[in-house]
């Protein structure tokens, strides 16, 4: 990618939100992260609406699944059915390992599922690998202006 | 001496004699001696109230119940029957013996298919006693029974209760305590790591011991829930081909057998009823643990099974560092651990859910063992293409 | 292999690409259940279990469906579009892996559901990186979904 990367953290947990910006601190790729902790804020962030209205377009997301007011499968679905944010890639990145919750995930069009890992090192691995592949490997239509 | 509700007196002599409280129906005052007579010469000492009617009946069955009621078939102004009706009435459980005088069978059969216990002809007293006495057994066994069913069915729903919490209390382990475990997981791992050697000279020791407390719990409270889920699969039970377990339990353990170029071996494994996952998890536990306790050789284990009775008789034989004989019990113990964390990893649940899985299809586990030459763990599991009893939940 | 235990399904008309893909898996130990397929009919008849492949079983999907864009018979946005829109394959992950370098491409990849598009280097280091990335991310780092999965070797015990 020649241009800085966005990436949209969805998740209630400010800890495990710092832990992502801990993770990718001094990665090449100088992804410029961006959180927000509801889903109703997601949407408004992704929607550019109200106090997000210069919001920049990620692109990519990173969902956790339990999230007040709008829970994240509610959030994976309306972007899915929305006409130019069903383009944005968006791994759902949770502790459930519970099978309903990862084929639901699949079903709506979530593009990959992550269980986020108990340990540091596992976490940090989790996110690095995550950052690496959608922003190195990866080819992602561009989104920011 | 005999009217309405008077009492008559008891007249004790000689040996002491089985007390007991009756009300006559009767509106003879000689037949009413007769019957008290006929009692008192069989060892009762009774004290008996007389009424001839429904009013005096009912004031007495609610001011001093009786143990037994004797009543008279036919009364001027009154049906002994119907003494029946106010002991329903009136909530209580007492037995009644028609006394009467000539009653022609089916008459008798019918009172007693109407609820009277029994009956006895007014010329043939000497019967009473001992009508009496079988009278009064069956009531105090019949309410012995209905204790017992009581205290059962409260026994029954204290488990169900019971068992209700355990399941809630292992879904918050899983899920609510595992959270917040996290966090200080993640915290205390990061903190060592951004604050190493930039505190004083002990933090770093005290923030490794928090970590390390807290990645040893995440392991406990994962092994605790795996102990507590045995027995509540949703996997049925089959016939399980042995052999085709111990292939997977080697694959399973495959870099384990490698790094400690272990030889595993089975006979010729029979099929049994049971889950496949939980034999996989008994094999595998076993086998596992024969490879990381070993001596200085490389590992050898033997799988073997042969009948005894109705049972098969499991083997695991290794030649590993074997376990004193007085730890032969307490190595099944959840979260016994026979050796310093420093020499062998694991948090000793192994064992003990082998021995739920077993128990759980009606068999029994045990060790027999001799430090330094290695152990063979034995279980039984029943024959049979099918458990006759099902498994026990 | 039996048919049902294919992990990656690899469709590629180009056997220099696919024998360097297979190189790349085989590094990372990843290339011992890939199933190849060289044109789009045959990936749909593997995934649909029609034809030749009338055997397999929908409850058995591979856990990556690697696809180029340009093949005979079927092209892959045209394969991309049966699997993303049946729902008894819309969950399998597909991963676009072409040469093509159209933005255009790209976009409609992602509009029908692809789960990532992955341009094939020209450089073969490169391309080797980029197979040994998305190998390691799909079928490591990713859960796949769950629908009838292989039954799982029981975990270690101790």
């Amino acid at each position: 990618m020649k241009s800085i990367p966005h990436l949209l953290v969805v998740d209630d947990n400010p800890a495990d939100v710092i832990l992502v910006r801990e993770a990718l601190a001094g990665s090449v790729h100088r992804s410029r992260i961006h959180s927000v902790e509801d889903g109703v804020e997601a949407m408004a962030f992704l929607n550019r609406k109200e106090k997000h209205a210069n919001a920049i377009r990620p692109d990519l997301v990173i969902l956790d699944l339990n999230l007040p007011k709008k829970a994240g499968l509610a959030v994976l679905a309306a972007m899915k059915a929305g006409p130019d944010l069903r383009r944005i890639p968006v791994v759902i990145f949770s502790t459930s390992r519970l099978s309903e919750d990862i084929q639901r995930s699949y079903e709506l069009g979530g593009n990959c599922y992550v269980t986020k890992p108990g340990n540091l090192d596992e976490f940090f691995a989790a996110m690095k690998s995550i950052e690496e592949f959608w922003f190195g490997t990866a080819s992602l239509p561009r989104q920011g202006e | 001496m005999n009217s309405a509700g008077t009492k008559l007196e008891k007249i004790s002599a000689g040996e002491p004699k089985a007390q007991l409280r009756a009300l006559l129906v009767e509106d003879n005052p000689l037949d009413a001696t007769l019957v008290l007579r006929a009692l008192y010469q069989e060892g009762f000492d009774v004290a008996a109230d007389v009424v001839q009617d429904e009013d005096a009946f009912t004031r007495s069955v609610r001011a001093n119940p009786p143990e037994i009621v004797l009543a008279d078939y036919n009364l001027p102004n009154w049906k002994g029957m119907e003494a029946l009706a106010v002991l329903r009435r009136e909530g209580l459980d007492i037995p009644m013996i028609l006394v009467s005088g000539a009653l022609g069978d089916v008459t008798a059969v019918e009172c007693i298919k109407q609820g009277a216990t029994d009956y006895v002809l007014k010329d043939g007293l000497t019967r009473l006693p001992e009508v009496v006495r079988r009278a009064l057994r069956e009531r105090h066994e019949h309410r012995l029974r209905q204790q017992a069913e009581k205290d059962l069915a409260r026994k029954v729903d204290e488990l169900a209760r019971s068992n209700a919490d355990l399941e809630q209390f292992a879904y918050v382990a899983s899920h609510d305590l595992q959270e917040p475990l996290r966090m200080v997981t993640a915290y205390t791992q990061l903190l060592g790591e951004r604050y190493k050697g930039r505190l004083d000279e002990n933090a770093d020791k005290f923030i490794g011991y928090a970590s390390e407390g807290a990645v040893r719990m995440q392991v406990l409270i994962q092994d605790l829930l795996a102990f507590s889920r045995v027995g509540r699969t949703d996997a049925a039970c089959a016939s399980v081909d042995c052999n085709a377990v111990m292939e997977e339990v080697r694959q399973a353990l495959g870099s384990a057998i490698e790094e400690s170029g272990a030889a595993v071996t089975s006979a010729n494994l029979p099929a049994v009823w049971a889950e496949r996952t939980q034999m996989a998890q008994v094999f595998q536990n076993l086998i596992g643990n024969a490879i990381k306790f070993r001596g200085k050789e490389p590992p050898v284990v033997l799988v073997k099974a042969e009948k005894t009775g109705e049972n098969w008789l499991f083997s695991v034989t290794d030649n590993g560092i074997g376990i004193a004989a007085e730890y032969a019990d307490s190595v099944f113990v959840v979260f016994q651990r026979l050796h310093a964390r420093s020499e062998y990893s694991g948090n000793g649940i192994g064992l003990a859910i082998c021995k739920k899985i077993v128990e759980r299809y009606g068999g029994k586990i045990w060790l027999e063992s001799f430090t330094g030459s290695g152990s063979t763990f034995k279980f039984t599991l029943p024959q049979g293409t099918e458990n006759p009893q099902g498994a026990r939940p | 292999m039996n048919s049902n235990e294919v992990d990656i399904l690899l469709a590629d008309d180009s056997q220099d690409d696919i024998d360097l893909t297979l190189h790349a898996l085989r590094t990372e130990n990843l290339a011992n259940h890939v199933f190849v397929v060289r044109d789009g009919e045959e990936a749909l008849e593997f995934l649909f279990c029609t034809g030749p492949h009338a055997g397999r079983s929908f409850d058995y999907p591979p856990k990556l469906v690697l696809l180029d864009l340009k093949m005979p018979k079927v092209d892959g946005m045209q394969v991309l579009r049966q699997i993303k829109g049946d729902p008894r394959t819309k969950t399998i992950p597909v991963v676009l892996m072409t040469s093509s370098r159209e933005e255009r491409d790209m976009v409609s990849g992602y509009e029908l559901g692809v789960n990532s598009y992955v341009q094939k280097p020209v450089d073969f280091g490169e391309f080797r990186k980029a197979v040994k990335s998305l190998g390691l991310y799909w079928l490591v780092t990713n859960r796949p979904p769950t629908v009838n999965s292989k039954p799982q070797a029981a975990k270690q015990g101790q």
